[in-house]
């Protein structure tokens, strides 16, 4: 008989039985097959590093982290995020390495998450990085990735919304820090009152408080470019309208018919810096994957090359899966 | 067919309140439903089903995605800080999440310099909030009748729901800060909106419009 506390895990792990296992690996290696028919090369970074490879990049992984002290008294991390692994394994280990640089993964990453809500502390992800290509071809090599994965585990009911944070960026420029963050959080919720009555008090311009107030709404196929080019504020703002109008045009139709257009959505990760998207999936109440451009997030680690890479939820995608061999 | 929206909607009088809403612009509930003890209840037009669950509750089931979307109060959303979208303030349920002491009490600090003792529900609010004026407070979690805490001195001061602010002069307590103003907010799933952005974009205009006209 096993004391009462040997069997319980800690909130938020958990054991994979056979049939969990099954699914998982499936996943794995149809995902495996199609990275390496592609010429990505697994990695495997190391499941702890110091905590500053996670924290650089200031984006909310820092709050999320489960960190130890280790052995010379350094605070290191459990892994919260491929990408920072991998931009710093890249930076340092990989920098003379002629790119692109083609490399995937697969593996858990660990967060802390509140108790009581449901969430795991640690699941399991995989995904794929193309570092050193700036291009559209890049972004849309990247998709192709994605909806050929899904296709592959017969997943055929999937959207990705796609969108590119330089069209939302330069609305918010200019304010006070606690603005800034207060209109964040309006876009975040797609809260139009909020933002139209934001705007009015910080005295956003005209155009500015136009495309603010419509950003809930700049979701949608093809035709929303247009609309969005019209509210487009600035340099940047163009080349992220111009760039989606790139990718749009590399998509072949059944490719195209699985994206919309999402100008709205700053849910991504705060190290994106061009397109971002995530992937949904009818019966998941959370996105499946998600991934985007971050051009700037090598530089931190000590070599400045673009990059662009998603992540996916396995567990997700197994759970999905069903029973089936 | 897809099934119909799903709408979780919190027991009581905010329940009663969203379905006028909800009757305003077209749907209501079947009343051959509304008469049997089904958990779910469809409305007449088949639009929506409509969950009744308790009103903390409403967040975990639209974060979830098991109901697509729900109505909640901002003082829960602010408690349990859900991963969902709010676009739209429903503009009933009308409350504030207010610092209450007995009538003299000291505030915002105890003679002699103790340390306060703050009894509440919404633990996570009061703690943003007393953590934002730099106030060193000690909370304490209960789950109902906070009013009787700082008679019975469990606590000295408390953090509640003020509506009226009849049950706290009942109880010999006055406001003495506000911590937020509270009212019924309409959230939706992240991914549902994303999937259904039609029905969702509709649903939103459609209550917007009834808000507007009930204002």
């Amino acid at each position: 008989m096993p004391t009462t506390r040997l069997a319980q895990v800690p909130p938020g792990s958990q054991d994979l039985l056979a049939a969990d296992v099954r699914r998982r690996r499936r996943v794995q290696r149809v995902w495996f097959d199609l990275a390496e028919a592609a010429e990505y090369s697994e990695v495997i970074p190391p499941t702890f590093e110091y905590e500053e490879v996670f924290t650089r990049a200031g984006t909310k992984l820092a709050s999320e982290l489960i960190r130890f002290v280790d052995r010379d008294g350094r605070l290191v991390a459990l892994r919260a995020d491929f990408t920072s692994a991998i931009a710093r394994m890249a930076a340092t280990r990989l920098r003379d390495a002629a790119p692109p640089l083609r490399l995937s993964y697969a593996g858990k990453v660990y967060r802390q998450r509140p108790e009581g809500g449901g969430h795991p502390r640690e699941t399991f992800q995989l995904g794929a990085e193309l570092l050193g290509s700036a291009g559209p071809e890049a972004d849309v090599e990247v998709l192709r990735m994605v909806i050929a994965l899904l296709r592959a585990l017969e997943i055929g009911d999937f959207q990705i919304n796609l969108g590119d944070i330089r069209f939302v960026r330069p609305l918010l420029a200019g304010l006070q820090p606690d603005e800034a963050e207060a209109l964040r959080t309006a876009i975040d919720r797609k809260d139009r009152a909020a933002l139209a009555e934001g705007a009015r008090r910080y005295g956003a311009p005209a155009a500015v408080a136009r495309a603010l107030v419509e950003l809930p709404e700049l979701i949608g196929r093809g035709e929303v470019l247009l609309r969005a080019r019209s509210l487009a504020s600035g340099s940047d703002a163009e080349a992220a309208i111009e760039r989606l109008r790139a990718i749009d045009a590399l998509l072949a139709p059944d490719e195209r018919s699985h994206v919309v257009y999402d100008l709205g959505e700053i849910r991504g990760l705060g190290y994106y810096t061009g397109i971002q998207f995530e992937v949904f999936v009818g019966g998941a109440g959370r996105a499946v994957a998600f991934g985007g451009r971050y051009d700037d997030l090598l530089a931190l680690y000590g070599m400045d090359r673009p990059a662009v890479g998603f992540a996916m939820e396995t567990d997700a995608l197994a759970e999905l899966l069903g029973d089936a061999p | 067919m897809r099934r119909p929206l799903r709408i979780a909607l919190p027991k009581g009088r905010m329940m009663d309140e969203g379905l006028l809403l909800f009757e305003r612009i077209g749907s209501i509930i079947d009343p051959v439903a509304r008469d049997s003890r089904r958990l779910i209840l469809p409305s007449a037009d088949g639009r929506f089903e409509f969950l009744p669950v308790k009103s903390g509750d409403v967040p975990v089931y639209v974060e979830a995605g098991v109901a697509d979307a729900g109505v909640a109060g901002s003082d829960v959303l602010d408690e349990r800080e859900p991963d969902v979208l709010r676009p739209l303030d429903l503009g009933f349920g009308g409350c504030a999440l207010a610092v209450a002491a007995p009538r003299d009490a000291p505030y915002p600090y105890l003679s002699g310099g103790g340390m306060p003792r703050v009894a509440t529900k919404y633990v996570e609010s009061a703690r943003r909030f007393f953590a934002g004026k730099g106030m060193q407070v000690e909370l304490i979690h209960i789950s109902g009748s906070v009013e009787l805490a700082p008679l019975l001195g469990l606590a000295h001061w408390i953090v509640d729901l003020v509506q009226t602010g009849r049950t706290l002069a009942d109880n010999g307590l006055v406001v003495v800060d506000q911590v937020s103003r509270s009212s019924a907010r309409l959230i939706v799933n992240r991914a549902s909106h994303k999937l259904r952005l039609e029905e969702h974009q509709r649903l939103i205009a459609d209550l917007a419009g009834a808000v507007e006209g009930s204002a």
